[in-house]
């Protein structure tokens, strides 16, 4: 299986959940589908989704809840 | 026309921007930074106050259904025509077809794309502009969407040729901790002394509410003078009379988290301001990011003058290059 | 030379820009006054390189361009218009009375307030409740009726476009204050009508705000689209120095103006008024009835 990474395409402040008291988006090691919502990109008062770009598994994320992320930064790899 | 297949994060029809209805309460808009845009319409040979797109943090994905001249300036977001890399800060030539896309941002925070011709919006109190809170101006008065086509406008003369460039030592440079300049003034009077060489002596990191609207920092409490407040003022220490916020304008609510208005800011209100970002600053300040950090310098009104008579000169040698 | 009369006015720098003119720290007529007859006294001047003139309640704010005039030379220029602006009690204003009918209690701002209890400062009572209890008032209509009896100048237009501050035209000790939310709101409803400090205002757009919440005008004071006649000029309708009257109406009349808004047929009752700042402030009452008499009776 090849490996590809989900990278920020904005730079802000990284979250892995919808709110605070909800649990995260996806936990690593579970199923995703293209285009499903991994993670949220705290930018200019709003919230930028990140998605998966490829159907697989979440592998590991390479950023933590809160960490600030810069554009082209990689947040997660998907096997 | 243009047709956006990806509007990016916030990108927006500006121009110089809409000036003279200050006392209406309406902000003037326009470019974030002057620089880049004017340097953008130079290079494609239209008047200084076309129009042209503001894109912050995320590049757009644009088809073009014309043969156009385009030259893209500001922040280093890497331009690709169909997905071959192209330079920022030269004349490009775009066939019928081509799409024009962008790399993730490397350093500055706004990028500007400018179209021989301008982008063609109706013009709303003199201005092009776009003020999303009214949804004044711009396309439709709002940000891009995907699918909206644009508009460009009658070429006014002819454009430089293509591959004309801004030399690199006059484009704008970009860095992770940015000295700003500002006058003190206002209601600066409100500080102690002690906050004052604070404001001043620290570095501000600006926080993720960033936008048009202004920057908010994070950094240490500011303290006031004590004082009984004034009638009409409000409770809070950092409450004054309602008054009028220039732009560039840097205001401390509540001792905590100062902000600085920029293009898109409510004109006026009741948080006391202490100081302001000189205008050719507010420049620099549109190009920084979330997270990057400020110093805040102060200088005399003459310093901010030169200034200006700086920038102007560095412009004056850009058109010479160019025409 | 003669030497300039000390006042305790600021002049003061924003940036290479904006000077900004503080008459007064805290409101009242005098200030008020004062600052309408210099701005308009610059106006009149129409000197090159002025961008903005705008006239703010205890002080003002200009715009030019340094390239053209020197921002000493303005404030050189302000000064002397502050010196030689001795009489401004007697100088006539020309204004409009308008009627504005505002409907106390509603639930929009009712609703509003409700989500943001937490970020006021007496989370238990309403902002009406509050208000009126923190103003000596016996009950919340009797801050009403306080309200809708002075009529309102507008002092300055600013925030966002299109926004009213007005001040009551009556006495310093009638005069209502209010403290600001401790938090402001995220949200506020489109032509709410707030109390901050000694300011009441109507929202023109829905947007933060944090003035209390008192009730909503049934017509709109910004119309982008300009579709109202009395929008045809201008986008905005409020001008620096307009005498507003608010009058309190229940839901019934509210909803038919709605429908008149609707239909594009509203039009605000709007009577011309000339009078001098000295007729104010030696007697207000007097004053509120004559904008009375003017508005609804002659």
């Amino acid at each position: 299986m090849s490996e590809q990474a989900v990278i920020s395409e904005v730079p802000g402040v990284f979250y892995r959940k919808p709110s605070p008291d909800e649990p995260v988006y996806v936990e690593e090691g579970q199923k995703v589908k293209a285009g499903e919502t991994i993670g949220l990109i705290e930018v200019m008062k709003n919230f930028y989704e990140v998605t998966a770009p490829a159907d697989g598994t979440v592998k590991a994320f390479k950023a933590e809840e809160g960490d600030v992320v810069d554009a082209g930064q990689e947040i997660a790899v998907i096997e | 026309m243009i047709k956006v297949l990806k509007p990016g994060l916030q990108t927006t029809v500006q121009d110089n921007g809409r000036n003279g209805y200050y006392a209406l309460g309406m902000p003037p808009s326009g470019a974030m930074d002057k620089f880049s845009f004017l340097a953008a319409n130079l290079l494609v040979g239209n008047d200084e106050n076309a129009a042209v797109l503001e894109a912050t943090y995320l590049g757009p994905e644009l088809e073009f259904q014309t043969d156009a001249v385009i030259a893209i300036a500001g922040g280093e977001f890497p331009p690709k025509v169909n997905g071959q890399c192209v330079p920022l800060w030269t004349t490009l030539a775009i066939r019928e077809g081509d799409v024009l896309s962008f790399d993730f941002v490397k350093q500055g925070a706004r990028v500007y794309i400018a179209v021989a011709g301008g982008i063609e919006v109706p013009v709303k109190m003199g201005s092009r502009s776009t003020y999303t809170l009214c949804g004044i101006g711009g396309f439709e008065g709002r940000a891009l969407q995907k699918g909206d086509v644009l508009a460009i406008g009658e070429r006014t003369g002819p454009s430089p040729v293509e591959g004309t460039a801004v030399p690199v030592y006059l484009r704008m440079k970009f860095s992770k901790s940015n000295e700003i300049r500002v006058v003190m003034g206002l209601c600066s009077y409100r500080l102690t002394e002690e906050a004052r060489r604070k404001f001043l002596s620290i570095d501000w990191t600006v926080t993720p509410d960033a936008n048009r609207v202004g920057y908010r920092f994070k950094g240490e409490p500011l303290d006031f003078v004590p004082r009984k407040q004034p009638f009409g003022a409000g409770s809070d220490p950092s409450n004054v009379t309602d008054l009028g916020y220039p732009i560039g304008s840097i205001q401390v609510p509540s001792g905590i988290e100062p902000i600085a208005l920029l293009h898109d800011a409510v004109t006026g209100g009741g948080y006391v301001t202490i100081a302001t970002i000189i205008s050719t600053d507010l420049n620099k300040m549109g190009q920084i990011k979330s997270n990057e950090t400020v110093r805040f310098v102060e200088v005399t009104l003459d310093e901010a003058i030169e200034a200006r008579k700086e920038l102007n000169a560095k412009l004056d040698e850009i058109k010479q290059i160019i025409s | 030379m003669a030497e300039q009369k000390t006042s305790s006015t600021r002049y003061e720098l924003g940036g290479d820009e904006f000077i900004f003119v503080e008459l007064s720290e805290s409101m009242n007529l005098e200030a008020m006054f004062k600052g309408m007859a210099i701005t308009n006294g610059l106006a009149e001047e129409k000197l090159d390189g002025i961008m903005d003139i705008c006239p703010g309640n205890a002080s003002y704010m200009i715009r030019l361009n340094p390239e053209v005039i020197h921002p000493q030379e303005v404030i050189e220029k302000l000064k002397k218009l502050e010196a030689s602006t001795t009489d401004y009690e007697n100088i006539a204003i020309e204004s409009r009375v308008i009627d504005v009918p505002v409907l106390f209690e509603d639930p929009w701002t009712h609703e509003a307030l409700m989500r943001f209890r937490k970020n006021h400062q007496d989370p238990d009572s309403t902002d009406l409740e509050y208000c009126a209890r923190i103003n000596g008032f016996d009950s919340k209509q009797d801050l009403i009726r306080s309200i809708v009896d002075y009529p309102f100048l507008v002092s300055m237009v600013g925030f966002v476009p299109g926004l009213p501050f007005t001040f009551q035209l009556t006495s310093q000790e009638k005069q209502i204050e209010v403290p600001k939310y401790v938090t402001p709101r995220t949200f506020t409803p489109e032509r709410a009508f707030g109390f901050g400090g000694a300011f009441a205002v109507i929202y023109p757009v829905q947007g933060a705000g944090g003035y209390q919440l008192f009730g909503t005008a049934a017509a709109p004071i910004l119309d982008v689209q300009q579709q109202l006649p009395d929008f045809k000029e201008s986008m905005v309708f409020p001008r620096q120095g307009d005498i507003l009257r608010y009058r309190d109406v229940d839901r019934d009349e509210y909803d038919s103006i709605r429908q008149e808004v609707e239909a594009g047929t509203f039009r605000y009752k709007t009577e011309e008024l000339s009078f001098t700042p000295g007729e104010v402030m030696s007697d207000p009452q007097a004053f509120a009835e004559k904008v009375m008499r003017r508005l609804y009776h002659d």
